[in-house]
């Protein structure tokens, strides 16, 4: 191989890449960050005003409603997924009748496009025209819930759309993992007389602890990356009420125009999910390392 | 005594309960596709008065309407088109570079998994902190709409093709390789004879991944599309919403006209995209 490794081929096969990624991926980055220190309307040169942008970000009631908006579905959706598409990987890994066929039906929704899914669910969560209301006014239960569009319940509603998009995609990867333990070690624990519980306590979770974590990192990054759907339910509003940060950050870039603002909004939710994972990773060290002494 | 099956190691009574819970599981996944075929069917006041309702004729009527408002052929060509120029620039240019990560020899060891680290980092980027400075330097560049959509969807691809192309490039033997060179192959003919026959599986893998991710990429395009002639698939899709009003069946009818392709070719391509999906993840 060595004869032709010449450094001028090595350069001809890397360049386009790099020259992409940096243009497109690297750069922008900067660009976003040094943007969040200026006032720009797109008329003329982009006015540097230091940390004003992120002095009105604190102040901006719209900022924190869109912060407790993203952490609700968060939180609800982190704790959805984490669970249930464990226990979905776990039957899905025994010996069941046409398991395959139910494997790949729970996966679909995972392959179409968010904004697709915003759209369907608008017609199950829509107060007026939307499927569970019209079951519980068709039983006489009331008028039924205001899912979306009220104070409380839409980030909730959110967060159990992006459960049902990602169910089976996460299943999948856990699934992945559970035929990665070796069945050498399952057989020893029920030769030493494990339960079924404490072998998945003892045996099964310990040794999924990267797969757990890789889809710990997929639900977080994950959920800061939620927009069609919001967009679709409610786009935000009524006023604002609805708003994630990322919903929030598009539409002060590019409803407002106020492309300054817009990108210290985005900057800080880029570095806000960058501190989620630096927190879970945090606390995943210290829970292995308690469990080691 | 509970008779345990064999396979399983569970109880009849446990067993039944399994496959009740994994039926509504998997009924839960699929009720909203049912409900939007069936809704498909009906007339906007009949979704308004009574959306339970089972429609009482089969009516064509939304369906017919959507393809001539929407020009769903455009949207089709203007999708397919975008797909196929980013993929194929994103091929040559990944796999090139994958290439010479795993298999070319470097005189210094560092700077290739610096690199090869460095390529990965995009894993990790939100696109939504790219939009507007993408923007911006499809400006300064002068690309526009269409050719300005390729160049994001090509940078977005390069971390997970690397990924993937490196992993798998690194698994074949280099016996073969060195075969190829002594037989007198040069770069070029090496790679396109000897090696790309070696990794249609990955990519494979890759091609369908990243055909779903751009089929259904909706912020990048609702950013730099501004020709409505130019619109995706993605794009069309709220077409129906209008400020004050909503036409529910036009839009019902159109998601299902861009549900049921992608869903064939999941149900095509399965395999594929199920193991481009997590073995990225999964080796991420």
């Amino acid at each position: 191989m060595h004869w032709l490794s010449k450094k001028r081929n090595i350069l001809i096969m890397l360049i386009p890449t790099l020259i992409v990624y940096l243009v497109y991926m690297i750069i922008p980055i900067a660009m976003a960050i040094g943007y969040s220190f200026t006032k720009y309307t797109g008329i003329g040169n982009a006015k540097f005003v230091g940390f004003n942008n992120y002095i009105r970000l604190f102040r901006d009631h719209t900022f924190w409603i869109a912060l407790k908006n993203t952490a609700v579905i968060f939180v609800i959706a982190f704790v959805l997924l984490m669970i249930g598409a464990f226990v979905v990987a776990l039957l899905l890994n025994l010996n069941l009748k046409g398991k395959s066929f139910a494997q790949s039906l729970i996966f679909s929704p995972a392959v179409i496009a968010p904004i697709i899914v915003g759209i369907l669910w608008v017609f199950i969560l829509d107060p007026q025209i939307g499927l569970i209301n019209a079951i519980i006014r068709s039983l006489g239960l009331g008028q039924g819930i205001k899912w979306i569009g009220g104070q409380t319940l839409t980030p909730v509603s959110v967060a159990i759309v992006y459960f049902w998009q990602q169910l089976g995609y996460l299943a999948t990867i856990y699934l992945a993992g559970l035929k990665m333990i070796p069945v050498e070690i399952e057989e020893a624990a029920q030769i030493d007389g494990a339960s079924a519980w404490q072998k998945l306590w003892y045996v099964t979770i310990p040794m999924m602890r990267s797969t757990i974590s890789t889809v710990a990192i997929l639900v977080i990054t994950g959920t800061f990356k939620i927009f069609e759907i919001v967009q679709q339910l409610t786009n935000g509003g009524p006023n604002h009420i609805s708003e994630t940060l990322i919903t929030y950050s598009y539409s002060a870039t590019f409803t407002n125009g106020e492309y300054g603002y817009g990108m210290s909004l985005a900057t800080a939710t880029f570095f806000i999910s960058l501190v989620v994972i630096a927190i879970y990773f945090g606390l995943s060290k210290e829970h292995s390392r308690k469990e080691a002494s | 005594m509970n008779k345990s099956n064999r396979k399983t190691g569970f109880s009849t009574g446990a067993q039944v309960v399994i496959y009740v819970f994994l039926t509504f599981v998997v009924l839960l996944a699929i009720l909203p596709f049912l409900w939007m075929i069936m809704l498909s069917f009906k007339t906007n006041s009949q979704i308004l008065s009574n959306p339970l309702s089972f429609p009482t004729t089969i009516s064509l009527e939304n369906y017919r309407r959507a393809i001539q408002l929407l020009n769903l052929g455009n949207l089709y060509k203007n999708t397919i088109f975008i797909v196929v120029v980013s993929i194929a620039i994103e091929l040559c240019f990944t796999f090139a570079s994958s290439f010479a990560l795993a298999k070319m020899t470097f005189r210094c060891k560092k700077t290739r998994s610096t690199l090869y680290e460095f390529l990965l980092l995009g894993l990790a980027i939100s696109p939504f902190i790219l939009l507007f400075p993408v923007y911006r330097i499809n400006t300064i560049v002068h690309l526009k709409e269409q050719m300005g959509l390729v160049m994001p969807y090509v940078a977005s691809s390069v971390s997970f093709n690397t990924l993937l192309f490196v992993g798998y490039l690194k698994e074949l033997p280099s016996e073969i390789d060195e075969a190829a060179i002594i037989d007198g192959c040069n770069l070029g003919q090496q790679i396109i004879r000897v090696i790309v026959p070696m990794a249609k599986p990955v990519i494979a893998t890759v091609v369908v991944f990243n055909v779903l991710y751009i089929w259904n990429e909706f912020p990048f395009a609702s950013v730099i599309l501004h020709n409505t002639s130019n619109y995706t698939l993605a794009l069309g899709a709220s077409f129906f919403k209008g400020k004050y009003n909503i036409d529910y069946s036009g839009m019902i009818a159109s998601s299902t006209l861009m549900i049921i392709p992608e869903l064939i070719f999941y149900g095509i391509f399965q395999k594929n995209i199920v193991s481009g999906m997590t073995a990225g993840a999964v080796k991420g």
